[in-house]
């Protein structure tokens, strides 16, 4: 049973970046918006299907055919990828002019209702237009590569580095421009940013974009790993997005990070002893004893 | 007609009014200090003056320009710039993105303004690139001052700038407050340190239930019996 | 008159569902409208309920099922109750852990419980049977009525078709009753508690937990035995249905059905108010099959009629949220507040 750890670790990490792109937008959500936003997953879920249609429209027209070597798609996953992104964040800077705007002032607890709402919403506009049956991203069987002694797809590797690839580049947007140091600064003290005569509601709107458009790379990402999406992979992505923003602490995108690699390798390695469809309650398994031994989380302040 | 004018103000939080009919004026380079008991409304008149709280009744001025009910992030564009008396600092940033952050609504270069304010400060400027939330509540305070400067304000209200500090930071401050004034800002502070406030200011006011209730020279107001035996302690 | 006596059996099929639901309003009225604990995790109780029940009171395992445990066919009152027990119990563990905790973790805790409970529904056949469900479960008297309305029936060949499709639906309008009986009961007994002292030490903790606190109460207890007891409301609320239903399945304790609407139902009705508990119940199951009728005239699938029937909920309760939170009947007042 222990020869397999290395290479549980392994798909730990893959799975473990599509939570962590979930996770880090559900964080700075949380941290300058503060409300735990229920309708994250259902973004992830957005981005997915908003790629796919570009997918399938690109195959109709016969254009941006081919794969990248060993990867299991082409040309037409750049457009479909970046429109993907866009079309999201729009999508969810569009919802909280709508409906969470309009509910600043008002309790948290009732912005996390109304986004329990928005997230039966979306799962649901999007179960209507594309139907309940899975959609694929691709049907070809691939082949693995030995990496280190463990064996993992193309599609995986490049999983694991585009995931790395946007937590830098997150990383650099919060260090060295001026939008993300208002972001840090409204996470911590959102009445002085406004005092400061920072524009929240600008920020505010760069916060949703974001979050939405990694939430989106990450649904994306999923649908490329398991080939397939369906309207409930967001939803059930949610439970693994909430445990890695708790262990890794509210209010710390970086927390968040690294949240997300751990419940990623705990589900992967948790197969080797439970059914993998209790890898949900693994991670609400971790979420729960993080509440009872250290709910501030790992890198969490507050 | 002074820098900055707030005529009968009436203000408070919810239904509840805290003041009922508060005037006081600041004029070009002034220092003026506000004292009075726990709850006058020292702290809510400073709030409103900055569009935190919009006043039920009561006109406020800024260099003959109406900005009753202005929010905060226009006011700081006209040349206001407001300390807040806790949590006046974001302590997960650095020294210098705390004072890039009071810069925020401008465009274009800030450098020659934080080369301002590190002179004003010069530990600030050794410190610049410490996390904030690890400094001191005097190097702090220091902070939250300088972030007001980076705009070149006309005018700079505090709150309690020294609740909290060791005597002989409360010192620094009033020193840093008189540096402030001479590189030509106009200075309005509430104060609970009412004698070394008032002993800077060129003005002061004296607030009691939410009204005016004396007003003079900071000279005057020291010398006062009656005020000096209720609130400046003896 | 047939098409009365079609009415009239469709109503009586919808007020029992309508019943059931406001049980489970009233239980989360509890925890939520009275203590202010965010339990999204409603479907979890439910489940554990009608399962309970459903294997207390149920059939054995037969031949086709791959379940192995339960089914002793005991009488429908231990069901009742026995889905009660096993709903606080859960309840209490869960309640532990987390009533100490913020709203939204324990919002978040409850949404875990809920979909891990749902996935040992679905998974472990041998106590659940799966995705298969639970078939043939009795309910209460059903036998003995069926046997009396046969005979009566028999005796009068000469009645019109109308009367007796009436008289055919005899055991919905008693089950009817029976659930009416126990909603009265339970609004009943819920209205003296809520103004008993406990009932008191609640609402006091829910306008001022600090204050609270100081005046010695040990609010983490009270909490906890609020949560425990709307828990035990949503668990009978389950055996109601399983015994109604007859057959159980997870997809009738899936997020929407099992949680989503009871909240929608509370909110719309007024959350801190029995009857507005109630009353949200009947309207939103109200408005939730009209809306059945609607989409029926327009050329959708059923996939995408109840996609743009969920949508419609989830678009009801953010307009609600934004424009009336207080919901229709807005909180019970007690006594005169004081004035702060």
């Amino acid at each position: 049973m222990w020869e397999r750890l290395p290479q549980l670790v392994a798909y730990g990490l893959v799975s473990g970046s599509v939570i962590t792109l979930g996770a880090i937008g559900l964080s700075l959500t949380y941290s300058i918006l503060k409300f735990a936003n229920f309708a994250h997953g259902d973004l992830m879920t957005t981005g997915a299907y908003i790629a796919c249609g570009f997918l399938l429209l690109f195959r109709f027209l016969g254009v941006l055919g081919g794969r990248f070597g060993k990867l299991s798609f082409g040309p037409a996953m750049i457009p479909a990828f970046l429109l993907a992104l866009a079309g999201t964040a729009i999508l969810a800077i569009l919802i909280d002019r709508l409906v969470y705007r309009r509910l600043r002032r008002a309790r948290p607890v009732m912005r996390l209702m109304a986004s329990v709402g928005v997230a039966f919403v979306l799962r649901n506009v999007i179960l209507f237009s594309a139907g309940a049956d899975p959609y694929y991203y691709s049907r070809k069987i691939q082949r693995a590569i030995y990496i280190l002694g463990v064996k993992l797809k193309a599609d995986q590797l490049f999983i694991i580095g585009l995931a790395a690839v946007l937590v830098v580049f997150l990383h650099l947007f919060l260090s060295y421009t001026k939008v993300g140091k208002a972001m840090r600064a409204m996470a911590d003290n959102p009445e002085l940013a406004q005092v400061t005569g920072i524009n929240t509601e600008r920020i505010i709107a760069w916060t949703w974009g974001i979050g939405a458009a990694l939430a989106a790379a990450g649904g994306i990402l999923a649908g490329i790993e398991n080939k397939l999406i369906t309207p409930e992979l967001g939803w059930q992505a949610l439970l693994p997005l909430f445990a890695a923003v708790i262990l890794g602490g509210i209010g710390s995108p970086y927390g968040a990070m690294a949240g997300g690699m751990l419940i990623g390798m705990a589900e992967e390695v948790s197969t080797a002893f439970v059914s993998t469809a209790y890898k949900p309650a693994i991670a609400f398994g971790i979420l729960v004893l993080m509440l009872i031994l250290r709910p501030q989380g790992l890198f969490g302040r507050r | 007609m002074r820098l900055l004018e707030a005529r009968d103000i009436h203000s408070g939080y919810g239904d509840m009014e805290v003041l009922h009919g508060v005037s006081v004026e600041v004029g070009k380079e002034e220092i003026v200090t506000i004292i009075g008991p726990n709850g006058a409304g020292k702290s809510t008149l400073l709030k409103t003056i900055f569009g935190l709280l919009r006043p039920h009744k009561g006109e406020i001025s800024l260099d003959g320009r109406e900005v009753t009910g202005f929010p905060p992030h226009v006011l700081v564009r006209l040349g206001m710039c407001y300390v807040p008396q806790v949590d006046n600092v974001f302590p997960s940033l650095t020294v210098q993105e705390n004072l890039e952050m009071g810069a925020f609504v401008l465009r274009g270069d800030i450098k020659p303004r934080l080369e301002r304010v590190y002179e004003l400060f010069p530990l600030l400027r050794r410190r610049r690139r410490q996390r904030v939330g690890k400094m001191s509540g005097g190097e702090r305070q220091m902070v939250a001052m300088g972030r007001a400067l980076m705009l070149d304000p006309t005018i700079l209200l505090l709150d309690e700038p020294t609740a909290a500090l060791a005597p002989n930071l409360v010192e620094n401050v009033f020193q840093s407050v008189k540096a402030i004034r001479d590189s030509g800002v106009a200075i309005l502070i509430v104060e609970q340190n009412a004698k070394q406030s008032l002993a800077i200011s060129d003005r002061g006011y004296v607030l009691v239930d939410g009204r005016n209730r004396f007003q003079g020279t900071g000279r005057e107001i020291l010398e006062n019996e009656e005020i000096g035996k209720l609130f400046l302690g003896g | 008159m047939d098409t009365v006596v079609g009415v009239l059996n469709y109503l009586v099929f919808f007020s029992i569902t309508a019943g059931i639901y406001a049980v489970l309003t009233l239980g989360l009225n509890i925890q939520w409208g009275y203590t202010g604990l965010f339990n999204i995790g409603v479907a979890g109780f439910y489940a554990i309920g009608a399962y309970t029940s459903a294997l207390l009171a149920g059939p054995p395992p037969g031949t086709l099922d791959w379940r192995v445990f339960g089914g002793w066919m005991l009488p429908f009152p231990v069901g009742l109750l026995g889905s009660a027990l096993v709903s606080a119990i859960l309840a209490l563990f869960i309640g532990w852990i987390t009533i100490r905790l913020r709203e939204d973790y324990l919002a978040i805790a409850t949404i875990g419980i809920a979909e891990v409970l749902r996935l040992i529904i679905k998974n472990e056949a041998w106590l659940t049977n799966g995705v298969w469900g639970i078939k043939n479960i009795p309910s209460p008297l059903f036998p003995t009525i069926q046997r009396g309305v046969a005979g009566f029936l028999s005796a009068h060949p000469g009645l019109p078709d109308w009367a007796r499709r009436l008289l055919e639906g005899t055991y919905n309008w008693f089950y009817l009753a029976l659930v009416l009986a126990f909603l009265l009961v339970l609004y009943w007994l819920l209205e003296r508690i809520l103004r008993s002292p406990w009932g008191r030490v609640l609402r006091a903790i829910r306008e001022d937990e600090v204050a609270a606190a100081a005046q010695g109460k040990n609010v983490a207890a009270f909490k906890l035995q609020a949560f425990v007891l709307g828990a035990a409301l949503m668990g009978m609320a389950g055996s109601l249905y399983a015994h109604y239903a007859r057959f159980l399945s997870v997809e009738k304790f899936e997020p929407f059905y099992g949680t989503f609407i009871v909240w929608v139902m509370l909110v719309a009705g007024g959350s801190g108010n029995n009857k507005g508990a109630i009353l949200g119940a009947f309207l939103i199951w109200g408005l939730w099959a009209a809306t059945d009728f609607l989409t029926g005239y327009l050329p959708f699938t059923d996939v995408q009629a109840s996609a743009l029937r969920i949508v419609l909920v989830g678009l009801i309760l953010i307009a609600i949220l934004i424009l009336r939170p207080r919901g229709l009947l807005g909180e019970e007042k007690f006594v005169s507040r004081m004035l702060r």
